[in-house]
């Protein structure tokens, strides 16, 4: 298996597949021999299709509207495409994504799917590497919009054997792709072509849409010819371009001059911000108490933050969350247990000796063991029937406190929204980060807030009160004993209750109560304060006296309006007791996560190594090596006062790289070796040292090492210097 | 994390736009248009007036990353520190600190009193270089400095584009460490300079709530000081050369083992014991369509080698070498195309290729292996290359699993290539001496030596006819008689002929072409055509490296 050679940088180990083909062994052999009869991996990959299922409906949701628009307009060009466009127009639309790339491959193919079912068959999607000259680009959508149709022809009647044979035959080579066989294609398919297709086509022309999702990406040059060309044939041939820009519509006009521009119609569609659409995917997917696995607050920021700060990708996003999950089960048996609600049972009775003690191990179960007395601690060590009965008792209070706990999210987003200075953020994911990571109810920021929904207005409150009765009303639902009628059967089952439930129900059933009180109360409740009568009268003495000095006497009546004592309304007082039920509600819900026994279990808690893989640090890894090896090594002999300090133990690299980063922008060659050479060999006398090869041999292989890292490179300035690429 | 990421945090700023923000940006072209006639120091007022509110605006603005940079990262200050002005005294002293065991505090070798033998020639060589040299940059850069003091005061406004976010608090105070920096660099001017530019500073360190930190002020990123260090021409190191060593060509011993002491090759192998305890853990990885990127000092081969004998010794594997120098994207296709899916062909379009091998992939059942060591390889540093294997990765009987050693290798993704390779990083420091890796590459200590340039023209040389030897020693000859020259073209076709003629080596000129092309298919010499038409022949070997072919050939 020696995989070096100076003649070729490639090898192939293609036995196995010889092998595999012949057996044909299924593909996930290699994978389900590892992990497929661990419970965790079992689980771990139940959960993971359940979110990715949801995830697909989700993005089917937030798509739909904005495809159906684009099908219409793309529609109204089927009949009325000769008489409304001026000739040599082109239609077209254009498709503002953002500048979150990654995403827009799932909205683009679900856009062709829909195209494919609603308007037409020959559809060209054109990417910007298959699109580097003009002649690549036209003969790219020519052949696609030719053989689109073949291949969905070709699936629908296998009846027509021999005509499919002579599609075959008559299949153009990709350079015979021009804009003629186009047209000829066309005209003999639609305009001449047999009675029965004539007579389906008689009122509708078939169109041929193009669509290019990666405006930006493209040459200019390239576009702006294909447009013209496009634009030539458009009498003939029904074109209708789509356009994915990933910027702004200038971008648009600036790579089109007038004469370009000029032949297009173009219509502009907006998609979803990519944050607006990351929100929904965190508040409908992930952040709700259904969901078996729950992200602590630390790295539910961590996803976050790499999502608005580095690459603004959902999709990233989704994976980023993938893989907390995939660290969360790994060979972690008790984690089977982070289910769905009515697994747990089972579950836990599937538990192994060794699992259970692995979960005494747990540091909340510590907490747990404290509370309870002394024969109870015996009983749960020695017991696993009681400790099991324990077990699950516990991780359905879990479950109940999940629920509580996202609906008073919910319900405390319902009053933050409108509140002025945006103190907890704005959005359910921030209110939820805060409130997970640490006790919200004890912060300033909390206090600030209920402070500020103390000034609220009565109609603001009632609105308010009124949104988080929804809010209520819609967990509630969810989580109802006796379910309505269900929407999906998906969610049936995902949201059965056991009985276990009856707290948490009840506590948010009481919340719901309390509100609806409330929100009587205050909008029966007066708003006028009644005021006294001595001051009336006074105000009367006042004006009759001097009318003239009025000026002056406002400003006393004022003063004097201020010293009275302030009366409280009526709305004023049911306010304030609104408030102090507020804070008890989230004071009791709002607790974070790491208080309650066994979150370890369904919280996923370990940042610090799942960041490493998510975000690498490629460049901090090797200075750190090279800084300080013993990081790596953990070895005696290299213990360092300072980074910056140099030991001859050090190897050879990190000597090197030390005596580097002393240097300027050029080095020379022979001063470093000198120094490298007086580090290993301080004692000798320098002639000796300074002709020793094997110190020499040594250096240059580390200067070749740091040349390949790409410290240094050779630099013609100077003879025997190198020049430093890093600051 | 490392602190080179702040660029995407700018980014973010922007896409979001607060209208906080957006207000401060409508008030700006006011103070500008202010700016023009007002005193500098005035100015400079208005400037931190700015800055400062740009402070509140960040401390309104509640979106800062929290949780992506934290205490146990390396430090940014660590890795990008920019010192302004090194000198070639740094190398010395810090060589002194080890071999005397004492922190040496002057910079000026000529005031340190230990005078250790060791280091006795190394004190000899600063002095190769006449200290009124390094005076007078040292004077040149003050009065840059004094001259420029607007400007790079104006730097505080926009540091914070350039600080990057190590953590928090030293982030926010940008202005501070900015100006701050600046006073240090001064105090290796006059005395007098320095207070009078603080005096001027005073008020405005004042009003910063005394966030400075004696830290922030080793800490500078200025454009300035970038400007500064690469304005001046010149190379201030000594003008040693390796000449002066007496073994240069230690060719023979180059495949002598590599030093590694003892302990750390225990402790090596300790290392290399821990990674293989993660190989399941890459499977499941790996199972679950992400790829994975291994980086990290030293050379990742064995690691790999290891994982593949261990792990996917039945399954279908491509190991491609990307240090190898002539490694085409096309040669990974063919590879598996042709080797591993028995095809006749490759198709001419890479999109195709990609597809085709997703199909007969999926048909098949089989999950293929790609193990790409140095994904960052010079062959593979180009676009087209990267977007081949990304797009390759991202199917999902595909999996990859790659190393990069280069420390810009990062760059070479952006994010939608990102997100197709869909890498998981793992820290894998092995140490390593990476022989494989560089062994392809030109040394810059040996390839002065040139000895395999020289060996391959020899063995090409003696492969030659007598008359064609003689040709090329025409060449030889003029180059060597004429390299001297500003803008040496190489010797001209007709000069050639005209030459050989003399010594009856050729008849006619299409003779001459005939050997020429011998020597061009060897790649001996080069064709450059000259702005006038006429054809000049160079080649393209340093010419000392021609001189000793040429002694060696007349011995």
């Amino acid at each position: 298996m020696a995989t070096v050679s100076v003649s070729k940088g490639v090898f192939t180990f293609a036995e196995a597949y010889k092998k595999s083909k012949k057996t044909k062994n299924n593909s996930d052999s290699w994978v389900n021999s590892l992990f497929i009869c661990e419970p965790w991996y079992l689980q771990y990959k139940e959960n993971w299709n359940l979110f990715e299922n949801e995830i697909k409906q989700l993005h089917h949701k937030t798509y739909s509207i904005l495809l159906n628009d684009i099908v219409n307009y793309i529609n109204s060009f089927c009949h009325l495409h000769q008489c409304v466009t001026p000739e040599g127009v082109i239609p077209t639309a254009t498709l503002l994504t953002g500048v979150n790339q990654p995403d827009h491959v799932s909205q683009f193919t679900a856009l062709m799917n829909l195209i494919r079912e609603n308007v037409t068959s020959h559809i060209a999607m054109i990417n910007s590497q298959d699109g580097t000259s003009v002649k690549l680009l036209v003969e790219n959508v020519v052949w696609q919009l030719i053989n689109g149709f073949h291949m969905l022809d070709n699936s629908q009647d296998d009846e027509s054997d021999d005509e499919n044979f002579e599609h075959k035959k008559r299949r153009l080579k990709k350079n015979q792709c021009t804009m003629k066989a186009l047209l000829k294609w066309y005209h003999s398919k639609y305009v001449c072509g047999s009675p029965s297709k004539k007579k389906h086509n008689a009122n509708t022309k078939r169109l041929l849409v193009v669509i290019i999702p990666d405006f930006e990406s493209f040459h200019c040059n390239v576009l702006q010819d294909f447009v013209m060309i496009i634009s030539s044939y458009i009498s003939k041939l029904p074109i209708i371009l789509i356009f994915g820009v990933a910027t702004s519509v200038s971008a648009l006009h600036k790579s089109f001059p007038y004469h370009v521009s000029s032949k297009l119609l173009i219509k502009v569609f907006h998609s979803h911000s990519s944050p607006v659409y990351m929100n929904q995917v965190m508040e409908n997917i992930f952040l709700t108490h259904t969901s078996p696995f729950h992200l602590s607050g630390k790295a539910f920021e961590l996803l976050t933050d790499v999502f608005l700060f580095y690459d603004f990708s959902v999709t990233g996003l989704i994976q980023g969350i993938k893989y907390c999950m995939m660290d969360h089960y790994y060979g972690d048996n008790i984690k089977s247990l982070c289910c769905p609600r009515e697994k747990i049972d089972s579950v836990v009775m599937d538990l192994t000796t060794e699992d259970l003690e692995n979960i005494r191990q747990l540091w909340s179960f510590r907490a747990y063991l404290e509370k309870q007395n002394c024969r109870e601690k015996i009983k749960l060590f020695e017991d696993d029937n009681f400790f099991k009965e324990i077990l699950c008792k516990e991780m359905l209070r879990l479950h109940d406190y999940l629920f509580i706990f996202y609906a008073c999210v919910k319900l405390f987003f319902v009053f933050l929204k409108d509140l002025p200075k945006n103190i907890l953020g704005k959005s359910v994911r921030e209110i939820y980060s805060k409130c997970a990571s640490e006790n919200i109810t004890c912060t300033q920021a909390f206090k600030e807030c209920m402070q500020l929904i103390n000034f609220q207005s009565q109609l603001k409150l009632v609105d308010s009160i009124k949104n988080a009765l929804k809010e209520v009303n819609l967990s509630l639902q969810i989580a109802a004993p006796i379910k309505p009628l269900r929407a999906t059967p998906m969610k049936n089952n995902l949201n059965h209750v056991s009985f276990g439930s009856d707290f948490g129900y009840s506590f948010i059933k009481s919340v719901r109560v309390h509100l609806m009180t409330f929100s009587r109360q205050i909008e029966n409740a007066k708003n006028e304060i009644t005021t006294l009568v001595t001051n009336n009268t006074e105000d009367l003495d006042v004006d009759a006296e001097t009318p003239l000095g009025n000026r002056y006497k406002l400003k006393e009546k004022l003063l004097r309006a201020t010293r009275v004592d302030k009366v409280q309304s009526e709305f004023e007082m049911v306010r304030s007791r609104f408030v102090s039920f507020l804070e008890e509600v989230f004071t009791k819900g709002l607790k974070p996560p790491h208080t309650q026994t066994f979150y370890e279990i369904i919280f996923f808690n370990d940042v610090s190594s799942v960041k490493k893989q998510i975000v690498g640090s490629p460049r901090g890894a090797i200075h750190t090596a090279l800084s300080n090896p013993i990081h790596y090594l953990q070895c005696k002999c290299c213990v360092l006062p300072s980074s910056e300090s140099v030991a001859e133990t050090l190897p050879d690299v990190c000597l090197a790289y030390k005596l580097h980063r002393e240097c300027g922008k050029h080095i020379n060659l022979y001063d470093w070796l000198q120094a490298f050479a007086a580090v290993l060999r301080p004692d000798e006398d320098d002639e000796q040292r300074y002709q020793d090869a094997s110190v020499q041999l040594r250096f240059t292989r580390a200067v070749a090492e740091l040349q390949f890292l790409g410290f240094i490179k050779s630099s013609k300035r100077k003879t025997d210097h190198v020049m430093r690429l890093t600051w | 994390m490392e602190a080179g990421f702040s660029e995407t945090y700018e980014c973010r700023e922007i896409s979001e736009g607060t209208p906080k923000r957006s207000l401060r940006n409508r008030s700006k072209p006011k103070k500008y248009g202010d700016f023009l006639d007002l005193s500098p120091v005035k100015r400079r007022s208005i400037i931190e007036d700015e800055s400062s509110e740009d402070d509140e605006m960040k401390r309104l603005c509640p979106e800062k990353p929290t949780a992506l940079f934290c205490s146990d990262d390396v430090d940014g200050q660590d890795i990008f520190k920019f010192k302004s002005r090194h000198t070639k005294n740094d190398l010395q002293n810090i060589v002194k600190t080890v071999v005397s065991n004492s922190p040496i505090v002057t910079n000026t070798p000529m005031k340190t009193p230990k005078k250790v033998k060791a280091f006795a020639h190394l004190q000899n060589m600063s002095e190769a270089t006449p200290r009124q040299v390094t005076d007078i940059i040292k004077k040149r850069i003050i009065r840059e400095v004094e001259s420029d003091s607007a400007e790079s005061d104006y730097s505080d406004g926009s540091s914070d584009d350039f600080v990057p976010e190590k953590s928090d608090d030293e982030s926010e105070s940008p202005s501070a460490s900015a100006s701050s920096e600046e006073n240090e660099e001064d105090g290796s001017g006059e005395e007098n300079k320095k207070n009078c530019l603080n005096k001027k500073k005073g008020q405005f360190i004042k009003n910063r709530d005394n966030k400075m930190k004696p830290k922030d002020s080793e800490y500078v990123v200025t454009p300035d000081n970038y400007f500064m260090m690469h304005s001046s021409k010149k190379i201030t190191t000594s003008d040693h050369t390796l000449a002066r060593l007496k073994n240069m060509n230690l060719n023979d011993e180059k495949d002598a083992e590599t030093y590694v002491s003892d302990e750390h090759k225990n402790k090596i192998v300790e290392l290399l014991q821990s990674y293989e305890q993660l190989f399941n853990r890459w499977l499941y990885v790996l199972s679950e369509n992400f790829n994975i990127i291994l980086y990290g000092i030293g050379s990742k081969r064995s690691v790999l080698y290891q994982f593949q004998v261990q792990k996917l010794k039945d399954l279908p594997c491509i190991v491609v070498n990307g240090f190898f120098p002539s490694l085409t994207v096309k040669s990974i296709l063919e590879a598996i195309v042709i080797d591993l899916l028995e095809n006749t062909r490759v198709p001419s379009n890479v999109g195709d290729t990609v597809n085709l091998i997703d199909s007969q992939l999926s048909e098949n059942g089989v999950d293929l292996f790609l193990i790409i060591h140095n994904i960052d390889g010079a062959m593979l540093r180009n676009v087209k290359a990267q977007s081949v294997l990304a797009s390759l990765s991202r199917l999902k009987n595909v999996h990859t699993i790659a190393t990069i050693d280069h420390i810009n290798a990062p760059l070479l993704w952006d994010h939608s290539k990102l997100s197709k390779f869909n890498f998981t990083w793992w820290d894998v420091t092995t140490f390593l001496p990476y022989i494989e890796e560089t062994s392809f590459e030109n040394s810059l200590m040996t390839h002065r030596s040139g000895a395999l340039q020289l060996s391959s023209l020899k063995s090409v040389y003696q492969s030659l006819t007598s008359n064609a030897k003689g040709i090329f020693n025409i060449i030889i000859e003029y180059q060597l008689a004429n390299h001297k020259q500003t803008h040496y073209q190489g010797i001209s076709l007709k000069e050639l002929y005209s030459k050989s003629r003399e010594q009856f080596l050729v008849s006619s000129d299409l003779a001459l072409r005939a050997q020429l092309t011998e020597f061009l298919d060897h790649k001996l010499v080069k064709i450059k055509r000259t702005f006038d038409g006429s054809e000049n022949l160079v080649i393209p070997i340093e010419s000392v490296l021609l001189q000793q072919f040429l002694e060696q050939q007349n011995n």
